[in-house]
């Protein structure tokens, strides 16, 4: 027998009884919309925190630091430096060295509220972080321009209203420890943006001096962190390895790579995905129950019309197959149903929570990214997810639908002639 | 004539509980090619039971059974179905059409599992149901359907596979005494014009009496055989 004809005549006997082919098939509508909803919302949640994990991290920059946590910090030699900068894979490398012990003063003999100065070359940072370096007054120095200090927005203020010092204003750098002898002055070029928190550190509280006065200010010419900007964000593990190599001792220096977390935060919300996704899944074992359950009767019912067609000549194959045809066309449908209904309410549930999230942020005061922009959770329509949760309802179907069909093949054709 | 036909020291007996109730102790007879075969007896005397296995439905438990040369008991489940698609048509006494279906598409049943393109099965189906002269009727349902219209789309249905044989079952048993003969003539009809082989069993002593030959069924056994003057003359 074909199976179009198979395929046919099962259609058929299901829009017979259509109350209860459809109640069965809502069952698989739910199973796969939970699937398709939580699958597609989760993927785009996913994608949201990583968007914003990107904007607060700059996955893209390494940080090498001399030493560890543990052992204390040592510093970079010079040739070090240029060591790391021949990495293959970093596009570009920016030193820093932070001056312990530094107070800023402002003309009226005021400290500033920078907490951590560092010597860099403006120009190289600034190329390789133009959204933390962007001045908010004044420009960023050139190369040449030696007596200059570019300084952070909150090092400016001592309050919301009280403001220390002005783009073009001298600045007092008091460096090592009472009486502070060596001093310096440097003129204000330039105040940066409010940055935010991130990653490395909150740019907020910086002063930034070039890093020739941190050198003469300490009579050595040595940094303590070294930015690597990678070329590619995916590179970066092979990076932080190449540039740990370039050190006669490897063990002697940290990097830190911030993919390396990212991707460990990219697991856990896999954990949790695959989590809500097996919750999901059992939905849809519940409507293969129902479907067994509606078969088994459904065979019972027909028993003496299954009597007629193997005492016809249909072949036990033939019956089994009929059946199981049913069972998959729930699927099918079921299916179809299911992934429409399951991105429609993704949608929905994302608009509403994105609201809510935007409602709740707004009316919180605390410190954000540079732009507390509206948290967007989009759910990402996934093929592959689409594929796999379509072919996991008919395959519970066809499962489901295997015990009462092979009940209905197995009918002994004398007595279900008989069966009243 | 060629045996189209032999049933060779057939046993049945059915388990109810867990006592073993005797159908059949030992039947044999044959059939030839063309023959019109009355099976007449009491109820209980196993001729249904004798019809199920002639026609594949069932095993004996011991004898053989042959049909147009195939030994029964050596073929497999799928086999006997295909030699019931091809060989062999029933008609009930209960019709036993299926009642979604109209009465084109009863009859054209045994062609779509046969495989047979759906045009082709349903222009043979409409010829068959034409020879029962049921033009009219061909769309409706068996519910809308009188008995002996049904009985005759199950006719129909028995013979659209071109059987060799054709096995009825009480087929006047659920019909009116003048219905009952309607379709008893129009088997005979059909016999004699395609020559295919009938075998009916009834209760009824005066369709029994028409048949080429009666067998006389009772307790399971062969009680007489008793050929009709008429054909053979």
């Amino acid at each position: 027998m074909k199976m179009s004809r198979i395929i046919s005549i099962a259609w058929g006997n299901m829009k017979q009884r259509r109350l209860r082919t459809s109640l069965t098939t809502l069952g698989v509508v739910i199973g796969i919309t939970a699937i398709i909803g939580l699958a597609s919302l989760g993927e785009g949640f996913r994608l949201e925190i990583r968007n914003r994990m990107q904007q607060g991290f700059e996955l893209d920059i390494l940080i090498v630091i001399p030493g560890s946590f543990t052992t204390g910090l040592g510093e970079f030699e010079p040739q070090e430096v240029s060591r790391v900068r021949n990495v293959s894979g970093a596009a570009s490398v920016a030193p820093l060295m932070t001056l312990p012990r530094t107070r800023l003063l402002n003309e009226e003999g005021e400290p500033l509220n920078a907490l951590t100065v560092a010597g860099v070359n403006f120009q190289e940072l600034a190329q390789m972080l133009p959204e933390r370096l962007a001045p908010l007054e004044g420009s960023i120095p050139s190369a040449g321009e030696n007596n200059t200090i570019v300084l952070g927005y909150k090092a400016c203020f001592l309050n919301e209203s009280t403001r220390l010092v002005n783009v073009g204003d001298n600045v007092t750098v008091q460096f090592g420890a009472a009486p502070y002898n060596v001093t310096k002055e440097l003129k204000v070029a330039a105040i940066l943006e409010k940055s935010g928190t991130s990653g490395i550190t909150n740019f907020d509280y910086w002063a930034f001096i070039p890093a020739n006065t941190t050198f003469s200010l300490m009579k050595r010419e040595v940094y303590n962190i070294i930015l690597v900007k990678v070329s590619d964000v995916e590179e970066s593990e092979e990076v932080g390895r190449n540039v740990e190599a370039v050190f006669d001792n490897p063990y002697s220096v940290s990097v830190l790579v911030p993919l390396a977390f990212m991707r460990q935060v990219d697991r856990i919300l896999n954990i949790v995905q695959i989590f809500l996704m097996s919750i999901a899944s059992i939905s849809l074992l519940v409507a293969g129950i129902g479907i067994m359950n509606i078969m088994t009767v459904s065979v019972m019912e027909r028993t003496r019309e299954i009597g007629i067609l193997k005492a016809i000549g249909a072949k036990s194959r033939t019956v089994l197959t009929m059946f199981l045809a049913e069972a998959m066309l729930i699927g099918l449908i079921g299916g179809l149903i299911g992934m429409l209904t399951g991105y429609g309410i993704s949608y929905g549930f994302a608009y509403g929570l994105s609201n809510l999230i935007q409602s709740q942020q707004s009316s919180e005061v605390a410190y954000r990214t540079q732009n507390p922009e509206r948290l967007s959770i989009n759910p990402v329509f996934s093929p592959e997810w689409t594929v796999i949760a379509f072919v996991f309802a008919i395959v519970v179907c066809v499962v489901f639908g295997l015990y009462p069909a092979r009940k209905a093949a197995k009918l002994d054709p004398v007595n279900a002639l008989r069966y009243e | 004539m060629a045996k189209i036909l032999e049933v060779r020291e057939v046993q049945k007996s059915y388990q109810i509980g867990k006592i073993a109730v005797p159908a059949l102790r030992g039947v044999s007879f044959d059939v030839k090619e063309g023959e019109f075969l009355a099976i007449f007896g009491p109820s209980g005397s196993g001729k249904s039971t004798l019809l199920h296995l002639m026609g594949g439905l069932d095993r004996p438990d011991t004898g053989e059974i042959i049909v147009d040369g195939d030994n029964l008991q050596k073929l497999s489940d799928d086999v006997l179905a295909e030699l019931r698609l091809r060989k062999i048509g029933f008609v009930f006494q209960f019709f036993n059409l299926l009642p979604r279906l109209t009465a084109l598409r009863n009859v054209e049943l045994p062609l779509t599992i046969a495989g047979v393109p759906e045009r082709q099965g349903l222009e043979k189906a409409a010829s068959l149901l034409k020879l029962m002269g049921l033009e009219a009727r061909m769309d409706h349902r068996p519910s809308e359907l009188s008995g002996g219209e049904q009985q005759r789309v199950a006719m129909a249905r028995a013979l659209v596979n071109s059987p060799k044989i054709v096995l009825a079952d009480e087929p006047t048993g659920n019909l009116d005494t003048k219905t009952g003969w309607e379709i008893v003539q129009l088997m005979q009809r059909l016999n004699k014009e395609k020559g295919q082989t009938f075998i009916i069993i009834t209760h009824d002593p005066h369709i029994a009496e028409t048949a080429d030959r009666m067998i006389f069924l009772k307790d399971g056994l062969v009680e007489a055989v008793k050929e009709a003057p008429r054909r053979n003359a």
